[in-house]
């Protein structure tokens, strides 16, 4: 799992025009369709688009934009497997249009997958899909230079291609990926070898390229657009619209204006305040849809190794002292959202999580009362003291960011009339994120982490070993400092461990033993939020990792005009 | 004149290589260029590589020289955000940030002089008053409100409450989907908007400062003289003090276009513009020290040449003034 810091950026401004009662608003299932009798051909979507991505090689470094990924990366890079949408917003990684079906998959004498290509995939100049493409992409991201996430690659021992139409990958003995399904999936998919074998891809890719094995071709008019239009020798389900504009929007009021105002068809803002009012209110001509069971958890994120929260009493407390669905309700409520996550593993991947581990923390006075004085502080002015020091803490939070600075606020208040003092500090994202985080300079924090693709698995964020530190050339992601061996053990479980059951079971252990020692608390799961404008028909669905376009081929405009 | 100008040129040096060093340090110190880096499984190697690519293992001011070897030969480095040549993306974003400049100069002017001028000649009429009000509102307006204000207006309400299916004025961008080109109509309602939030605050200073030095003109002894030899009063205010009155109002407009670019941050942002003010704030935001670095040295060549220019200017509309 790739950690995502969700920062918000732009502060929203909106002053809603509309009142017509809008259709779907409210729906935390996040599965919404649009019926439409038919779909027709043709007809120009624009959307509004959040971010423009700074590269296209989705490889490097610079391609890590989750909003690059949904335009330009899932819309041509053909992928193995897909978190399908099931219902209920729960996700399951499924074959794509790129396989046969299931792979072969063997752990033993050592892991191999044998994946079967779909004999009618080709890439947009006709040439066929292969195992070549696949030997390729392993080797660019194992031995490549400037590759944003080597997960699962580096211990690949080959790509056999003995069969063009069924690679063989296979493992270094000793060593096992539990995660195999997120090779050659989403976060990057299958490149193209008979263009890009022997040339500098990252010279090629990075300012856009015009093949794809995707339903579209890309064209990145940078500092403006993204610009789809259909492939035609795509094998699976051709668009039926003639082009989609993804329009880069980056101020969220403009872009909500934009929308009001029909220049652009659709949007996926951040769930900010003045967005979740806007819904509340509605918005006229329009479907919106909310998915609450989504990839992220924003959470408290505790720093373990610096006081007063080494003491996991404190910790414990604290939990005790904060109503977390209270805080859920007045910031997402009007979406129908208003309990709290349970779980440090967002909802994507229940099957290997206990979503309910931190229900036992919910707002209780006197159990604060009896873990504070049991643990030798007493109240001096309402406030916890112990050996002359106050319980006080500052928590850091990104700046810009109306929801969490509310979020903050609120908890501030409550931890008040439980005898805590807290401080807010609002810090720039990259700050925050690039240096008070890493190197431990703060005592609490409260950010967003996400999932990139559906693969369980929190021991780069709560495993001893990844305390940054300098076995680690502190760049480990264990920014809260957690260290708890038990919890090492089933971590590691569910990192290694090929069996699904095995790794299933260790992850609700995990998160169980997460919440006995209040390593932190999860706050909310970070709504996505769907806007369209009822001229869209077709399957508009949210997928939380995938984004809300993953599917956009599927759309269309009713009557052909958008 | 010609000695002048090398001087000024020559004075100029020694600031942008001040600017370019402070700028990078302060950059180099506030952010973490390998921050994004750190958020991977294969962080270990890639923060190795990256360190290694961005020429972090040098001290600070190796760090900076080796940028600076490079722009004096007219290469700006790499952007540690895109990994493409800095250079290349300013002279794209320029070309945009060129457009809104231009259109934005000519309309502050246009309209400042036009309106100093009348309150000027008409002064404490109500056409005075009125637009001495309505300048005190647009100094007072900031921007970034302003152009929020004027997307409601111009884009939202036309649509949402006379159902016209598109707006007056755009508010994305300077082209619609699969238009092109600066001579057509799709062009200007896309511009309107940003151009107008751009210059509000230039027409509002510049047309009081307009009525200021042609009132200091109209009261001067050679009008009055004018004026009493019997010269008709329409020639003596576009001939005689017109143009005296322009000369400080041309210095003021020269070194104003120079920092619209810290205008544009905002404007652009809102409008959705990819010029020079988004490159600065998307460098910002991913602490881009090469690509800040670039943007400073390239907006200091702005101001101290349209510096420059406001000095020439000076002294071809006033002979008396000698630059030497």
């Amino acid at each position: 799992m790739r950690l995502v810091a969700v920062v918000a950026t732009v502060a929203i401004v909106l002053a809603a025009c509309g009142s017509s009662k809008s259709n779907g608003s409210g729906n935390s299932g996040g599965a919404t369709t649009t019926k439409a009798p038919k779909i027709v051909d043709g007809g120009t979507l624009t959307v509004g688009a959040e971010q423009e991505p700074d590269c296209f090689d989705w490889i490097d470094a610079c391609g890590g934009s989750s909003w690059g990924s949904w335009m330009g990366q899932y819309q041509t890079v053909p992928r193995a497997f897909d978190p399908i949408p099931q219902g209920g917003g729960v996700l399951k990684n499924e074959p794509g249009v790129l396989l046969t079906g299931m792979p072969t998959f063997s752990a033993t004498p050592v892991e191999t997958i044998t994946y079967h290509i779909n004999p009618k995939a080709v890439w947009s100049d006709g040439v066929p899909i292969t195992c070549d493409d696949f030997k390729y992409t392993a080797d660019q991201i194992a031995n490549g230079a400037n590759i944003y996430d080597r997960t699962g690659y580096t211990d690949i021992a080959k790509v056999d291609c003995t069969d063009e139409s069924s690679p063989v990958v296979t493992y270094k003995p000793g060593t096992a990926f539990s995660g195999w399904q997120a090779l050659f999936a989403g976060g990057t998919g299958v490149l193209p070898s008979h263009i890009l074998q022997g040339k500098d891809r990252d010279a090629l890719m990075k300012n856009g390229y015009d093949w794809s094995g995707g339903p579209w071709i890309a064209k990145w008019t940078k500092g403006d657009n993204i610009t789809l239009t259909p492939n035609t020798k795509y094998w699976g389900d051709q668009p039926h619209l003639a082009k989609v504009v993804f329009k880069f929007e980056a101020d969220t009021a403009a872009e909500f204006q934009a929308f009001k105002s029909n220049q652009v068809q659709a949007i996926y803002p951040q769930p900010q305040i003045d967005v979740v009012d806007a819904i509340g209110s509605g918005i006229a001509n329009a479907n919106t849809a909310t998915n609450a069971n989504t990839a992220y958890v924003e959470a408290l994120w505790l720093n373990n190794g610096k006081a007063p929260f080494d003491d996991e009493k404190v910790r414990e407390a604290l939990g005790y002292a904060i109503d977390r669905d209270a805080v859920v309700k007045q910031l997402f409520g009007k979406l129908g959202v208003d309990h709290a996550v349970n779980s440090i593993n967002p909802f994507a991947i229940e099957d290997y999580s206990d979503q309910d581990a931190f229900a036992g923390y919910h707002l209780d006075l006197s159990k604060v009362n009896d873990l504070m004085t049991g643990d030798g502080w007493a109240k001096q002015g309402g406030i916890w003291t112990k050996n002359g020091q106050k319980a006080e803490f500052t928590l850091s939070t990104t700046s810009g960011n109306k929801r969490r600075q509310l979020t903050a606020q609120v908890v501030q208040s409550e931890l008040q009339t439980a005898g805590f003092t807290m401080h807010i500090n609002l810090r720039d994202a990259g700050d925050l994120f690039g240096e008070d985080l890493p190197k431990g300079n703060y005592q609490a924090s409260l950010y967003a982490s996400g999932l990139t693709a559906l693969t369980p698995g929190l021991c780069s964020q709560f495993c001893s070993k990844n305390i940054p530190g300098p076995a680690n050339q502190n760049s480990g992601q264990n920014w809260t400092r957690t260290n708890v061996k038990e919890l090492d053990t089933q971590l590691e479980i569910v990192d290694t461990n090929p069996d699904a059951a095995a790794e299933k079971a260790a992850g609700k252990k995990g998160d169980e033993i997460m919440a006995t020692n209040a390593v932190t608390f999860p706050l909310d799961p970070l709504p996505d939020i769907l806007i369209w404008s009822k001229k869209v028909v077709g399957p508009v669905q949210d997928n939380s990792i995938l984004g809300m376009f993953w599917n956009i081929n599927e759309w269309g405009c009713a009557g052909g005009v958008c | 004149m010609l000695t002048y100008i090398v001087r000024r040129i020559v004075y100029s040096i020694p600031v942008l290589i001040v600017a370019s060093f402070l700028t990078f340090w302060g950059l180099r110190i506030a952010f973490d260029p390998l921050a994004k880096y750190r958020n991977t499984k294969g962080a270990v190697r890639t923060l190795a590589e990256q360190r290694k690519r961005l020429g972090l293992n040098h001290p600070l001011f190796i760090q900076w020289w080796n940028w600076f070897a490079k722009a004096i030969r007219g290469n700006l480095g790499v952007s540690d955000r895109t990994n493409n040549p800095v250079m290349g993306e300013i002279i794209h974003r320029l070309g945009t940030t060129i457009h809104l400049i231009i259109w934005s100069t000519i309309l502050s002017a246009v309209l400042a002089i036009g309106v100093g001028v009348y309150s000027a000649v008409k002064q404490y009429s109500i056409g005075d008053y009125v637009f001495t009000g309505v300048s005190y509102i647009g100094l007072a307006m900031p921007p970034f409100w302003f152009g929020l204000m004027a997307i409601l207006i111009f884009t939202t309400f036309p649509v949402t409450h006379w159902h016209l299916k598109s707006p007056i004025f755009y508010s994305i961008g300077l082209h619609s989907t699969g238009e092109s080109g600066i001579f057509n109509l799709d062009y200007y309602r896309h511009l309107a908007l940003p151009v107008l939030t751009l210059t509000v605050q230039s027409i509002a200073s510049w047309s009081r400062f307009e009525r200021a030095s042609m009132l200091d003109v109209l009261s001067a002894d050679y009008v009055r003289t004018a004026r009493a030899k019997g010269v008709p009063r329409r020639k003596v205010i576009f001939k005689h003090a017109f143009r005296n009155a322009l000369i400080p109002l041309l210095t003021v407009m020269a070194l104003d276009t120079a920092f619209l670019f810290g205008g544009l941050i905002i404007t652009e942002q809102i409008f959705a513009i990819s010029g020079m003010g988004r490159y600065f704030l998307e460098s910002l935001t991913a602490g881009d020290a090469p690509a800040l670095t670039g943007w400073v040295v390239i907006t200091a060549l702005f101001v101290i040449t349209f510096n420059l220019l406001a000095d020439i200017m000076y002294s071809v509309l006033d002979p008396r003034i000698r630059l030497s």
